[in-house]
């Protein structure tokens, strides 16, 4: 059966592509090391499956139908999106092959356990899943399987839901026949309000705060004290985010190793990174 | 919830917006003739008054457009490389909430505000 070996997140700030020397040297660096690090967490893992879990952006579909959860299944994943190229500092595409096998029977036994998840056989690419994929898989040597998360448009899913989803994720992927072994990736956070009135805002008090309660690794008091609210109240439409790494958090015990974390006004956004050393 | 939840979901901005971005078309109809596209999306009159010119990242939140897109909104009108702090979309931002945006980068080389709009530092 599939098996999951690893499990991590990062922020996805365009500014980590688009104008990532733009910010001080020393957070340049901070960046290009944690990346580093979890390529060389991904290599000890061996995976030839990567699922980068992230925030649609209004990207995928449009705000009068927009789904909580979307899996790219096709068989090969092209970025950015045209309109994304130059914004992202890219002057290629990338080609990453998908894994439609898989990405098909995670919609359907997540279906059969009660959580939908829509589906798309073309999927355009924004930051959320361009970031995580130019810095961690460069030469598009692992297997993609993009899903996409309503972080935008109330109602926002909850920690406590997106935990669920996570748990059910994590089922429906070790019940895979085969012997893929998948890396999760949650994409996005930390603390940034995007196109809001705080749009320069960041809020490092609560960044700490959720960095240490992941590095405590108590998931039920995360889900507890990670609310909605408190993720709104610390940059509205953006911090919502981190559902993405309690999603894939759902697949995990104990503490995270925290890599890295910078407070970027040249990003317009906190950045931070993690592994976690335990899968469940 | 925050600033997000002041989104009016049926606005008909908030879906042109969507279909604009995606299609090389429709960016350059933007530039060209985008009151002509405004009508054809149902956009109301406010809504094409709020889009015309410069558009104010305050008036479009004030109509419901959804946040996220008005950074875009700004983008397709200035131009859609180099989102730095003095890209004129994020400067916009600067003049239009000048509290919020002291109480993050105030006193920075990015600030306009109280450096006048060659905004270098």
């Amino acid at each position: 059966m599939a098996k999951i070996t690893g499990v991590m997140a990062s922020t996805h700030t365009p500014g980590l592509l688009g104008w990532f020397e733009d910010a001080p040297k020393d957070q340049q660096e901070a960046a290009r090391k944690a990346f580093a690090e979890m390529r060389d967490y991904m290599a000890k893992c061996r995976a030839n499956v990567m699922i980068i879990v992230s925030n649609d952006h209004l990207l995928n579909w449009p705000i009068n139908n927009s789904p909580d959860y979307t899996v790219g299944i096709g068989s090969e994943h092209v970025g950015p999106a045209d309109w994304y190229d130059s914004w992202l500092g890219q002057k290629e595409k990338y080609h990453v092959s998908g894994h439609p096998g898989l990405a098909c029977h995670i919609v359907n036994a997540s279906a059969r356990l009660g959580v939908s998840m829509s589906y798309l056989r073309e999927m355009q690419f924004d930051d959320g899943i361009s970031v995580p994929t130019c810095w961690l898989n460069p030469d598009s040597e692992i297997s993609l399987i993009p899903i996409t998360l309503n972080c935008n448009i109330p109602p926002i899913p909850t920690s406590e839901s997106a935990y669920k989803t996570g748990l059910v994720l994590h089922k429906v992927i070790e019940e895979y026949p085969g012997d893929d072994r998948v890396v999760l990736v949650g994409s996005g956070g930390l603390s940034h309000e995007p196109g809001g009135p705080r749009y320069f805002y960041i809020d490092d008090d609560f960044d700490r705060w959720f960095m240490g309660l992941i590095a405590e690794g108590d998931h039920e008091k995360i889900l507890r004290e990670c609310t909605l609210e408190r993720m709104e109240e610390a940059g509205s439409g953006g911090t919502a985010e981190l559902i993405a790494w309690i999603l894939v958090m759902a697949s995990t015990q104990g503490p995270a190793k925290i890599l890295n974390y910078v407070k970027s006004y040249s990003w317009r956004c906190a950045s931070g990174w993690v592994v976690w050393p335990n899968v469940r | 919830m925050g600033n997000v939840d002041r989104v009016d979901i049926t606005l008909p901005t908030n879906e042109m917006v969507f279909y604009v971005r995606r299609d090389r078309n429709l960016r350059s109809r933007w530039k060209h003739d985008r009151e002509n596209l405004c009508r054809e999306f149902g956009l109301s009159r406010p809504e094409i008054d709020a889009l015309m010119g410069d558009p104010s990242p305050r008036t479009l939140m004030d109509l419901g457009v959804h946040q996220y897109l008005i950074p875009h909104i700004l983008r397709l009108t200035y131009g859609e490389t180099g989102m730095t702090n003095l890209h004129p979309a994020l400067t916009a931002y600067q003049r239009e909430f000048p509290q919020e945006t002291s109480n993050a980068i105030g006193q920075s080389k990015w600030d306009i505000t109280s450096k006048g709009d060659n905004g270098d530092g």
